[in-house]
């Protein structure tokens, strides 16, 4: 028989709660993302809690992290980003544990669900807009305007780069939702030719699943690590409106 | 993260970006060209042929700017020293 790939996105209420006709019932994914706060907040805590001169294992290990995030800031926003580093450690943080908890077989991936993955886009994109308007004021409208254009080609460009802002948050929506889902199908489907295929043949398909796996490990650390980038680079933009207009997509 | 400063997993994230950014500005193009065909002019087909036609134009320049900006890098996705 076999399984519908598909089967592992569907979600199942363990308690059903519906608040004045909302559904707030506690699925896998509620549970899923419980567990990932607790686990980041705990191992964050207990690798800030020592502060030795001569770090340990995990304190090591958080002051890469804090480097690491430290760089990706400096590079794209400046000294004056700094002040987003809580933010972009959290999502960092948050996507990161999403995808390696999802890559534990029978665990659930949030970020395989388009709703988590466009609610922080559209929030980082917002906040982006918000401080933009903030700081240029009118003058942000100028982001529609590449520097250099002629006079003539503003009438054209200025619904393409309409298109290619509004494309921001989708874009980082969809990258992260379409990555996390197509890697699990295709874990699916392979696990499922090994289920099918008996001892015979079925060790091929298995050794692809464990080398998908090793590869689903790496994505899960490219995705989580570019919407942390793009987030950072979106942000920037809004401080600077041009002259960094190279990096800015 | 040690994996992104591995070659193989930068190509892989940036052939990753690529697609998207394709994909993205196709779909906001089309979406807001339909958008209004439907509520604003009621022009049918014009404003979702436009609309598709400069998101693809959108996408394409968005993939060519970012593929100069990768050029000659070391392949990670972050090259923003040149500014």
């Amino acid at each position: 028989m076999q399984e519908n790939p598909l089967h592992p996105f569907e979600l199942h209420n363990f308690i059903p709660i519906e608040v004045s006709g909302l559904d707030i019932s506690i699925n896998q994914a509620v549970l899923t993302m419980w567990i990932v706060v607790a686990l980041v907040a705990v191992l964050m805590m207990m690798a800030s809690s020592a502060r030795r001169l001569v770090p340990g294992k995990l304190q090591s290990l958080a002051e890469l992290l804090v480097e690491f995030i430290r760089g990706i800031i400096l590079d794209t926003m400046g000294e004056r980003g700094m002040k987003f580093f809580p933010l972009v450690t959290t999502l960092f943080l948050f996507i990161l544990f999403c995808n390696l908890i999802g890559l534990v077989p029978g665990s659930y991936t949030v970020t395989s669900q388009i709703v988590v993955t466009a609610l922080f886009a559209f929030a980082v994109y917002g906040l982006s807009l918000v401080m933009g308007v903030a700081l240029h004021g009118a003058k942000f409208l100028g982001i529609l305007v590449p520097p250099g254009t002629p006079a003539w080609l503003v009438p054209l460009m200025i619904p393409i780069e309409l298109i290619s802002q509004l494309a921001r948050p989708i874009s980082l929506a969809v990258r992260l939702f379409a990555n996390m889902t197509a890697g699990h199908v295709i874990l699916g489907v392979l696990f499922g030719l090994t289920v099918s295929g008996g001892v015979l043949i079925g060790w091929l398909p298995f050794a692809f699943t464990i080398a998908m796996n090793g590869l689903e490990l790496g994505i899960a650390f490219i995705q989580a690590y570019i919407f942390t980038v793009l987030t950072c680079v979106y942000l920037g933009d809004a401080f600077h409106l041009h002259g960094h207009d190279e990096h800015a997509h | 993260m040690s994996h992104s400063n591995d070659p193989f997993y930068a190509g892989l994230g940036q052939a990753v970006r690529l697609g998207t950014e394709l994909i993205a500005t196709l779909i906001v193009g089309g979406g807001l060209g339909w958008a209004i065909d439907e509520y604003v002019l009621e022009t049918e087909p014009w404003g979702l042929v436009v609309g598709l036609v400069l998101g693809a134009i959108a996408g394409g320049r968005n993939v060519y700017r970012l593929a100069q900006r990768w050029q000659g890098g070391t392949g990670k996705p972050n090259q923003t020293k040149q500014r």
